[in-house]
């Protein structure tokens, strides 16, 4: 690694100190608005996500249990201690074994210290999942994501087990009547301890929400602090029709290791007028995403250009509890090939106290 | 020369966010000087109402009840718009456990807190 000049070090101070100015600036403004906030005293919650996925790749038969457990412990009126874990395998049928056989995987994916500075800031410590686009931070979980394949794009900008270790800045607000801003800006530190590593890079992103028009769209920006010392980017839009169940969903990003984009289309059926209950519970799915392959290698990137086309359909039993079924079919030049997938994802919440009001 | 783009950038976002935050506490200082009312204020507190005991209290009772209501729809409309964004609108859940998970998905979501105290008044009450 590159050892740092008097120069780099002046940036660094520099950096440092303007950060922390402000921040105390953003945290003492709005100290009462931000203490009322909550009347009610939250309670520590064991939650998360559990799923049986089945996947036919190129004929292969793929068994995939998934577990990640998360827990938040909120601090007083300001702090949240929140970490997440993922425990899954990828079970096939090795050659003269009967069954199916596989390892089990374990990843700390966040284990964060959050502070609620004011409405306009929160400070984050510790491991937390990179904000570079929106997959990784918002839909990544199994019951969130409408398909249950990631993105080719997804490993762009967010670092090795997709997660930094540092420190960010992060916040929401009303910038003015018609829409609101939010930010992120971090530091993550290189990290060689497995399952823990993480690069060492800064970066941010930035996003508008027009609450009016459901339209968000926003940009992440990411310098490499090793290796290439390389510059990512990237874009994103969400957008839910206000007059349709229909979400639409988009990601760009950039990097010397490859770009693409994918978009997603998800529309629920509860406009139908025959079958009512049963037709507002299922979700019609469409995803289309390209991959072009850059300069530099990288492992959890497709090795050459790659097109994929899927088409999903879900549906909601009971609030958390979902059945999904997928088809893909990816254009490579590496080979073509379909991907099946079946499946079923639950959301579980458990306090761990008294859940009423006080 | 990275580190000269990551300051700018770095520079750039906390001198937006600054002028944001200004400009969003003059416009907050002008609106509840001009339009909130004792009777609002008292609701949005969560200060219980007079009881109807004569005329005048019972039309309190019936501003605040109104009040009430506007902010049950005002909260729903964020409940819908803020969570739909990325995930189905779960059913409500009981208040403490909304509390944390709504603690959460503002670190998560980075929703304004505006929004976040009308979806927990919405989904507590």
């Amino acid at each position: 690694m590159r050892r740092f000049t008097n120069g780099t070090r002046r940036h660094y101070a520099c950096s440092m100190v303007l950060a922390l100015t402000l921040s105390s600036f953003l945290a003492f403004r709005s100290d009462a608005q931000s203490t009322q906030s909550e009347d009610v005293k939250p309670v520590p919650l064991f939650t998360g996500s559990a799923g049986f996925l089945t996947s036919f790749d190129e004929g292969e038969a793929h068994l995939g249990p998934i577990v990640s457990p998360i827990l938040l412990i909120p601090l007083k009126k300001r702090w949240l201690l929140e970490t997440r874990a993922t425990f899954e395998s990828d079970m096939v049928q090795e050659p003269g074994l009967s069954g199916f056989h596989g390892k089990v995987a374990k990843a700390v994916d966040y284990a964060q210290l959050d502070f609620v500075a004011n409405p306009y800031l929160t400070v984050t410590v510790g491991r937390f999942l990179t904000p570079f686009g929106i997959f990784n931070e918002r839909l990544y979980p199994v019951w969130i994501r409408n398909l249950q394949t990631d993105p080719l794009i997804l490993p762009i900008g967010i670092g090795p087990s997709n997660a930094s270790t540092g420190a960010m800045l992060r916040g929401g607000f009303k910038a003015h009547s018609q829409f609101n801003i939010n930010y992120a800006v971090y530091f993550s530190a290189l990290s060689t301890a497995s399952p823990a590593d993480s690069d060492r890079f800064a970066g941010g992103r930035a996003g508008i929400f027009v609450p009016h028009v459901r339209l968000e769209i926003g940009g992440s920006f990411q310098h490499l602090l090793q290796q290439e010392r390389s510059n990512s980017f990237g874009f994103h839009a969400i957008w839910q029709a206000p007059a349709l169940p229909l979400d639409i969903r988009a990601e760009y990003a950039h990097s010397k290791r490859g770009s693409g984009y994918w978009v997603e289309s998800a529309y629920r059926l509860s406009q139908l007028a025959f079958l009512h209950n049963e037709m507002r519970r299922v979700q019609l799915v469409a995803r289309m995403q390209r991959f072009i392959a850059g300069i530099l290698p990288s492992d959890p990137l497709p090795a050459a250009n790659t097109k994929q086309f899927e088409f999903g359909l879900n549906y909601y039993f009971v609030d958390g509890l979902k059945g999904i079924g997928s088809y893909g079919r990816q254009f490579s030049a590496d080979g073509n090939k379909n991907v099946w997938t079946l499946g079923l994802t639950y959301r579980f919440v458990l306090p761990l106290g008294h859940a009423g009001s006080e | 020369m990275g580190r000269l783009y990551i300051l700018l950038c770095f520079l750039g976002v906390m001198t937006g966010l600054t002028f944001s935050v200004i400009a969003q506490e003059r416009t907050n200082s002008a609106t509840s000087s001009s339009a909130a009312t004792p009777k609002e204020t008292r609701v949005a507190r969560g200060t219980p109402a007079a009881k109807p005991s004569s005329p005048s209290s019972a039309t309190t009772a019936e501003d605040a009840a109104a009040v009430e209501r506007a902010l049950r729809v005002e909260g729903e409309k964020r409940f819908r718009t803020n969570c739909g964004r990325c995930h189905t609108a779960p059913h409500k859940f009981p208040p403490r456990v909304m509390a944390t998970a709504i603690r959460h998905m503002r670190v998560r979501a980075m929703i304004t807190d505006e929004d976040m105290r009308l979806i927990l008044r919405y989904m507590t009450r």
